[in-house]
């Protein structure tokens, strides 16, 4: 039944709202575009992620989870970003212990750089969304 | 290495010139009934078992929020116990100044749960009685990472031919080794227990992992047996990640889960990843669960993985921060994507 039908892949995107978040809003007064399945929520600074969130945002149906900061020392609060790096290190490490590489992305992308946050969420949708979908093509 | 000669009889002296003081106690194990549990000694001290063949608890459990400063301890448990005691002084949850915490070499135990009962507490004759018939050990003891009683402030180490000698590592570890009667002597010969050995890194799929969990009822008593998972208000006693009632059908009609109980992989991934730094793969989990399910397998594989990422052990060292607290600036630069 559903197997002529492309099938979305749904993202859930932690974004920082001093560097990623100012971002998007720049990329929307740009009228760039981005899959509409990415749904971005703005936490206070990126070390406020809790890994526990993005297990859950997986567990519940996100085929995908990234979380994005600044760039490293370029913290609003000096250092988060930093512990941000260490815990996502280890969590990838986790989920690659699990054979699910891929499903978590760690970002840098400062307030100034819309374009770069398009890139960088297109190509990750357009992997899971291959990914997702293989096989279920001809 | 310099340490003092000791045998039963003049631990026990020494024990009983410590515990004879006021809010003075040890804290080490003794026969109970048929089977050897953990044990307080307050005014005196008769049959202590320096070795217990049989783990039910990790000893570490008993002590979470020890603030008290007019109690003086002297702990003598296994490397795994010790280290968790290790870990919670880390994350400050015990006061560690009037505590005296001595590993003893651990020659491997079998489970509470299936053991046979009136075990000896010799640790010789443990390790004969464990290598005739496999001796039923336990997975966690199989693959441990340290048995060797090199933590803490004092460490009790066996001799090839049985005999036991103590040795400090810290200020605290000199103080109680003053108790004993014997000479500092160099020790030069060799223990029986060796370095463990390395073992691969640990690799999983999720379908194995959602076919062992699938028969976890969500007790959560792994989560109340573990020495390391302390949080007072733990993220799974309200209603956000195992939800009830409404908010359960809700969440069923929007995700489509069919099996229940529902959370069961949310549950062990998230108290995988809060507990992976600072876990000792000691298996109290898997020893709690009523549906043995082989935790300790995926939280000791994962712990270590994650362990190895940032070089770092639990319970090595008090002096050691844990890694998710602390960082460098030049570090993990692929992590990025």
């Amino acid at each position: 039944m559903s197997d002529k039908t492309e099938r979305e892949p749904e993202i859930v995107g932690f974004a920082c709202s001093y560097c990623t978040f100012k971002a998007s809003e720049m990329a929307g007064s740009l009228r760039m575009k981005y899959p509409e399945k990415v749904r971005v929520i703005q936490v206070p600074c990126s070390s406020r992620v809790d890994p526990a969130f993005v297990i859950k945002a997986i567990f519940e149906g996100a085929d995908g989870v990234f979380v994005s900061g600044c760039h490293p020392g370029d913290c609003h609060f000096i250092k988060g970003n930093y512990y941000t790096r260490r815990k996502m290190a280890a969590l990838k490490e986790m989920f690659k212990a699990f054979s699910m590489d891929g499903k978590v992305k760690l970002f840098w992308i400062s307030a100034a750089e819309a374009r770069r946050f398009i890139e960088k969420i297109t190509n990750m949708y357009n992997e899971l969304r291959e990914e997702k979908n293989a096989g279920k093509k001809n | 290495m310099q340490g003092k000669k000791i045998d039963k009889e003049k631990l026990r002296v020494a024990l009983n010139r410590f515990v004879e003081k006021q809010n003075q106690i040890v804290y080490g194990y003794g026969k109970n009934g048929i089977f050897i549990t953990h044990k307080i000694y307050t005014d005196h001290v008769e049959d202590l078992s320096l070795f217990n063949p049989y783990f039910g608890i990790n000893g570490a459990t008993f002590f979470y929020r020890v603030f008290s400063k007019d109690i003086k301890v002297v702990m003598l448990l296994r490397p795994c116990e010790i280290r968790a005691m290790i870990e919670l002084v880390k994350l400050n949850q015990i006061e560690p100044e009037t505590i005296t915490m001595i590993s003893t070499d651990c020659p491997g135990t079998v489970s509470l749960k299936k053991a046979k009962a009136d075990l000896p507490d010799d640790f010789l004759e443990i390790q004969k009685a464990a290598e005739k018939d496999d001796g039923g050990l336990r997975w966690a003891c199989k693959f441990c990472r340290e048995k060797r009683g090199v933590f803490g402030d004092a460490g009790i180490r066996v001799q090839e031919d049985g005999g036991m000698w103590i040795f400090p590592y810290t200020d605290k570890g000199s103080d109680f080794l003053n108790l004993i009667d014997e000479e500092l002597v160099e020790y030069t010969g060799k223990f029986v227990i060796l370095e463990s050995m390395k073992t691969e890194p640990f690799v999983t799929d999720m379908d194995t992992f959602h076919k062992d969990f699938s028969k976890c009822i969500l007790c959560k008593n792994c989560r109340d047996m573990c020495p390391v998972c302390y949080c007072v208000d733990c993220l799974f006693n309200g209603d956000e990640y195992l939800p009830k009632g409404d908010a359960f059908i809700n969440k069923m009609l929007r995700t489509g889960t069919e099996n229940l109980p529902y959370g069961k992989e949310i549950f062990h991934m998230i108290r995988m990843y809060h507990v992976s730094q600072t876990c000792v793969g000691c298996g109290a989990c898997e020893e709690a669960c009523p549906q043995d399910i082989p935790i300790t397998k995926y939280f000791k594989g994962i712990s270590e993985r994650l362990q190895n990422l940032f070089s770092y052990m639990s319970g090595r060292d008090v002096k050691e921060t844990i890694p998710y607290l602390t960082f460098k600036e030049d570090e993990l630069k692929d992590t990025e994507d």
